[in-house]
């Protein structure tokens, strides 16, 4: 992984909501997943500005999906992890985890 | 959704949102009001959806501005051009205590031209094209310094300067494109 590209901790929490939610990843659906996550009401402008960030850097890829009613007609943008992305998700893990090991306080009993 | 001020609300999102997330998002949104306008009051999700407009200006506004991608690099390539005349001064001044002739000196000249890699370096590494645009700004400076300053510079010393930025923006860009990287596993 490019060093430039390491992921911040909003763009940490944010690929790894698409991640997760796998096919079904669009603007609402990351953001839910992230509130519901952290129980912070993350604002769509954010995710959307996370979201922007991750593909120019071709940490996810995107793709449009068709318009329907509950959205005013509006199509969705589905969003989906590219191996780059991945690789740049398993990277920050491995980091977090040499950085934690050992630290008292940071692991429950 | 046929709330007026939500219509509003749309209205000022649709005017800051950049023109290719404009539809998701707004799509977004909407579907996720009315999930909540189900799910509990419509007055309660008429304040969530308040509260997300007002929180996602900013970050809305800042993916405008850093969309429009010639004005971001032609922003770095200014303070990159700023950030070069501040250590050519400062280069300068330390080499005048060396020189009586300080302003045209090869030592302030090879001491700026590592200096002037680095901050290249930088720049494009926040913009791609950044140095290019540094390297224009260079050579139009030096030209119409050239031409039209009233100073008398020695020759030698306009050919250095002529070669010396426009070397040192290609070798900065350069280096941007070989910087070390980590191999992923």
């Amino acid at each position: 992984m490019k060093r430039e590209d390491a992921l911040g901790s909003l763009e940490h929490i944010v690929l790894l909501a698409v991640m997760r939610l796998g096919a079904n990843a669009y603007g609402m659906t990351v953001r839910r997943e992230i509130e519901s996550a952290t129980g912070r009401d993350i604002s769509i402008g954010a995710v959307y500005a996370t979201l922007m960030r991750l593909e120019s850097k071709g940490f996810i890829r995107s793709h449009a999906g068709a318009p329907t009613a509950e959205r005013g007609g509006r199509a969705k943008r589905y969003f989906r992890t590219t191996a780059d992305g991945e690789s740049a998700l398993r990277t920050t893990h491995e980091i977090i985890v040499k950085l934690s090991a050992g630290l008292k306080g940071l692991h429950h009993t | 959704m046929r709330d007026r001020t939500l219509q509003v609300l749309n209205w000022i999102l649709s005017r800051i949102v950049p023109v290719t997330e404009r539809e998701p998002l707004l799509g977004d949104l909407t579907e996720e009001y009315e999930l909540r306008a189900s799910e509990g009051s419509p007055s309660t999700a008429r304040q969530w959806y308040l509260r997300q407009v007002c929180a996602s200006v900013a970050s809305l506004l800042w993916i405008r501005l850093t969309s429009i991608a010639w004005i971001s690099t032609t922003a770095v390539a200014l303070l990159a051009y700023i950030a070069v005349g501040v250590v050519e001064l400062i280069v300068n001044e330390v080499t005048s205590s060396v020189s009586a002739n300080a302003a045209y000196n090869p030592l302030g000249m090879l001491i700026t031209f590592p200096m002037v890699v680095l901050i290249v370096y930088f720049a494009a590494r926040l913009r791609r094209n950044a140095g290019l645009v540094l390297a224009t700004l260079m050579l139009v400076s030096v030209t119409a310094m050239t031409l039209w300053g009233a100073e008398s510079v020695p020759l030698w010393y306009r050919i250095a300067y002529f070669f010396a930025g426009p070397s040192a923006t290609l070798v900065g860009s350069v280096l941007r494109r070989f910087r070390p990287t980590g191999e992923a596993r």
